[in-house]
């Protein structure tokens, strides 16, 4: 039997576990969770979210599966379909996080139809499979009760509703604030925030206002708060719906508030021509046809022009990264509408996502995640060398442990681009050279082709550590 | 000693948020599904009664009408 290796993130829910062997996801499930999960088989209920690409498919193991793992006769083991990239909701833009939202809001509502509930409400049991929200955790669902409230209310706030809300009335975009806070942004935090215009608006009058100032009460007196709830009426499934309708219909009307970026009109303003794009398209295609990667990463992707022609070529999944939230944005809504294999996510490569949560290790770093057949860094590494100083030999190795092959654009001093950045900063890295560039990357990897893109001698190489 | 008592007595008396940190702090949505519910619930009263008060006008006007 292979090495099983255990997921980290799962520790919270005493109900089942997640792990990972030859590629594969898992769940082992406790006594709880057993009894969850025969609620769920009740009725067709799992059949239908699966059918409905509510929850990923997930189905039951056989005594074979069973005994392969050494699975105890009185627990159960299920396996997930597995998703390519995880990510996470500070890594996602607005519209990202704004569909999970509305997503989270339609699964609740066609379970509440089936008298199920969601027990919590985590963004991070949302994943994106096509560029469509998709729930992973399947022991979060559960049997509704009549009368019971929306216990997971303040957690939806926090990992939802608020931080929408930030950047929908603030133009602050939530994503620094949710990784240093992996339980989102807290209600007090926001509602000062937020003016008195803002709470004209009566889903933040009560959800962001009164929530605070009742939740500011319950910590002043919370046996008073508790014995108030335990003599409150039972909540109908009525007021529920509604509840949940009404906050559906206000995330649906929030759009993100317009800031201008570096990158905004880098398509428009970039400093080549459509020829020498031609070339970079080609250059592109070549390395597709010889590598055959079946996940690509584009880092620097920009508005994802070489990610969605990259995506067209073959059956290949993109991962598109870059550190302008609104070009990310713009990037994330043309490949749903194109329904392209392409998934553009936020990550500052000078900062990227850490290991975070619980010991560390609960939500995994982004270099652990990226488990890349081939990536492409394009106009990219002059912006790590002369914008953050960062050495290049440095970046040359960063970048190779990402995939075993790849292209790299090297842009040259003399290429405006790196005289606009040179130009207040001066002549501060001399280590930055075509002849520094290609040698460390022959010591690192073998290159294999290196085709000159403009005139201003801008050059892709391609390499191999094969 | 007393003084130290007294001075913990006082400090532990005023930093009651602190002592009851660990209490879920969910508390406050379930108050405010409550008084969502309530709302709703009155705001269907006041649309029933306004319906029935309307009815009860449109009746009085027929009425007439006919006389």
């Amino acid at each position: 039997m292979n090495k099983l290796n255990f997921e980290y993130g799962s520790f919270r829910d005493p109900a089942g576990k997640i792990f990972y062997s030859e590629d594969e996801v898992y769940r082992e499930l406790s006594e709880i969770g057993i009894k969850r999960f025969s609620f769920l088989k009740k009725d067709n209920l799992i059949k239908g979210l699966i059918k409905e690409k509510f929850l990923i498919a997930t189905e039951e193991c056989d005594k074979k599966c069973n005994e392969k793992f050494k699975i105890e006769p009185k627990k159960l083991l299920l396996k997930h379909e597995k998703i390519n990239f995880i990510s996470y909701p500070y890594e996602w833009t607005f519209t990202q996080l704004k569909d999970a939202a509305l997503f989270h809001l339609d699964l609740q509502i066609y379970l509440l139809s089936r008298n199920a509930k969601l027990i919590d409400a985590s963004a991070y049991n949302i994943q994106f499979k096509n560029n469509k929200p998709i729930f992973i955790d399947v022991l979060s669902i559960d049997e509704y009760s009549e009368g019971e409230y929306w216990y997971a209310h303040k957690q939806f706030c926090e990992n939802f509703l608020n931080p929408l809300v930030l950047s929908a009335k603030k133009g602050i975009s939530f994503n620094n604030w949710f990784r240093g806070n992996l339980e989102g942004i807290y209600t007090h935090q926001i509602a000062p925030l937020l003016s008195i215009k803002d709470f004209i608006s009566p889903t933040l009058f009560f959800h962001i206002y009164l929530l605070n100032k009742f939740e500011e009460k319950s910590k002043i007196d919370p046996k008073k708060t508790n014995n108030k709830i335990s003599s409150l009426k039972k909540f109908t499934k009525k007021s529920y719906q509604n509840l949940l309708n009404q906050l559906r219909n206000y995330i649906q009307g929030l759009n993100n508030k317009k800031t201008i970026s570096n990158w905004d009109k880098y398509s428009e303003k970039n400093t080549y021509n459509s020829k020498e794009e031609e070339i970079k398209l080609n250059v592109i295609k070549n390395f597709i046809d010889n590598s055959n990667p079946k996940f690509l990463g584009d880092l620097g992707c920009n508005e994802g022009k070489y990610s969605e022609y990259a995506s067209k070529q073959k059956e290949i999944n993109v991962v598109g990264v870059d550190f302008d939230l609104n070009v990310l944005d713009r990037a994330y809504i043309r490949s749903k509408k194109q329904n392209l294999n392409f998934f553009p996510i936020y990550a500052d490569f000078s900062n990227p996502s850490s290991g975070l949560g619980w010991n560390e290790v609960e939500r995994k770093s982004f270099l652990k995640r990226s488990k890349f057949d081939a990536v492409i860094a394009l106009a990219l590494i002059h912006h790590l060398v002369i914008a953050k100083n960062i050495p290049l030999d440095q970046v040359i190795k960063w970048l190779i442990a990402l995939a075993p092959t790849g292209l790299i654009e090297f842009v040259p001093k003399k290429d405006p681009t790196s005289q606009i950045m040179l130009k207040l900063k001066g002549d501060i890295f001399p280590q930055y050279t075509e002849e520094n560039f290609a040698n460390t990357l022959s010591k690192l990897a073998n290159i294999k082709k290196i085709s000159l893109v403009t005139d201003t001698e801008r050059k892709i190489y391609e390499y191999s550590t094969k | 000693m007393k003084s130290i008592q007294i001075f913990f007595f006082l400090y532990f008396m005023f930093n009651y948020s602190h002592a009851y940190a660990y209490i879920d702090p969910g508390t406050g949505g379930i108050l405010l599904q409550a008084l969502l519910g309530l709302v709703a619930a009155i705001g269907a009263y006041i649309t029933l009664y306004w319906r029935k008060f309307k009815n009860f006008i449109n009746k009085i006007f027929r009425v007439k009408k006919k006389d």
